[in-house]
């Protein structure tokens, strides 16, 4: 399932599909994704960016590592030639994704497409690495 | 392992850029007047207004915008005045007639100041800076804020339809302006603890959205955007080349 958000005639969609159920992978996995792209009729796409990286979510200044990073701009492997595409590296032991109340560690995918001009769509899809269980808030009693 | 909802007030949507420039009836401030009443005020001015009333995000926007007209544009933050060898480089790496943006500008001192002035002065560049008060620079805008422009900020954050009423409510956002005095930027790091001690015990909406056997995504934990530049989906997008 995949949104879009409309800005303009262009309403690219770009729908991954992981190499796992329920997108949980574990340390040092191979991560595989297959991706799809649409809506981008007519406009020509002269790069195409993957990406695997994690990042924290919170309050305050964020961190990132990006652990995979390819680009392509062979012609044949972009739009309109190939709608379609896949990519794959072996995830690391860590960090591993963890939900906490005041910070966060992610791990995304991420497709982004580079349009004629200056103007660029960038898809992010999340996924988990690992079994780190959520921490919970104390009730103000506890 | 269940995936939680993201915080819709995290950095990474509610910093300068990820969201919109608002005037405090919460409508979108119109940037291409701006940039005219810049030329007007002859290419140097400040944007000048109080902690978290949204001088950063305009500053960014008006940068953008800039660029996207063609000029060359360096951007500098302030921490301190320790950082000032860090604006005069990019005074001196710009060329006669480019703008530097600089943002904290107060934090160079008067002193400090007043040299980095008279160098932009007398080397042709452009000063567009922000700052908490007047600093002698023509003013450009000054920025306000209002309960109405913080809920129109809230409106516009990710997933809004799904968690607002449910987690984070109207008042809220009232009472989390006024105990922050206005300040916009604490108001949403208020609400960021609110919806992070409401979802705990909320399991229907801890939950994304459905993900089948194949791995399919969930709709909410995508993020589909064009970004004109600016990083409103996590990372600093300079990062990944």
């Amino acid at each position: 399932m995949t949104v879009s958000i409309d800005r303009g005639p262009l309403k690219p969609k770009v729908e991954v599909q992981f190499d796992r159920p329920y997108r949980h992978h574990e340390p040092r996995d191979q991560l595989a994704v297959r991706y799809r792209i649409e809506g981008c009729d007519g406009e020509h796409i002269r790069a195409i960016e993957h990406s695997v990286l994690w990042y924290t979510e919170g309050k305050g200044e964020e961190d990132l590592g990006v652990h995979f990073f390819q680009r392509v701009t062979d012609r044949t492997m972009l739009p309109p030639t190939a709608t379609a595409g896949a990519f794959s590296t072996p995830l690391p032991q860590s960090p591993l994704s963890y939900e906490g109340v005041i910070v966060k560690v992610r791990w995304c995918v991420r497709v982004r497409l580079f349009f004629d001009g200056s103007r660029d769509f960038v898809s992010e899809h999340v996924f988990d690495v690992g079994h780190v269980p959520p921490a919970r808030m104390l009730s103000s009693g506890a | 392992m269940a995936r939680m909802v993201s915080n819709p007030f995290s950095t990474r949507h509610t910093r300068p850029g990820s969201i919109l420039s608002r005037d405090p009836t919460g409508m979108p401030i119109d940037v291409a007047s701006l940039l005219d009443r810049l030329d007007a005020l002859g290419g140097s001015a400040a944007i000048v207004g109080p902690h978290g009333s949204g001088k950063s995000t305009l500053l960014m926007h008006l940068a953008a915008a800039l660029a996207r007209r063609g000029e060359s544009v360096q951007r500098v933050r302030l921490h301190s005045w320790v950082d000032a060898p860090t604006v005069w480089m990019a005074i001196r790496r710009a060329r006669p007639g480019d703008i530097v943006c600089i943002d904290s500008w107060e934090c160079s001192g008067h002193l400090i100041g007043s040299l980095l002035r008279a160098e932009a002065r007398m080397t042709r560049r452009r000063l567009l800076v922000t700052s908490h008060r007047g600093v002698g620079f023509p003013e450009l805008v000054r920025c306000t804020t209002s309960p109405a422009l913080l809920r129109s900020i809230v409106e516009g954050l990710p997933g809004h339809g799904f968690w607002f009423g449910k987690l984070v409510h109207r008042a809220d956002i009232d009472q989390a302006f006024v105990n922050h005095g206005g300040n916009l930027r604490e108001s949403l790091y208020e609400l960021y603890d609110r919806f992070e001690a409401a979802k705990s015990p909320f399991s229907d909406v801890r939950r994304d959205g459905p993900i089948d056997h194949a791995g399919h995504a969930g709709v909410h934990h995508e993020i589909h955007e064009f970004t004109d530049g600016f990083s409103s989906v996590g990372a600093p997008e300079r990062n990944l080349g």
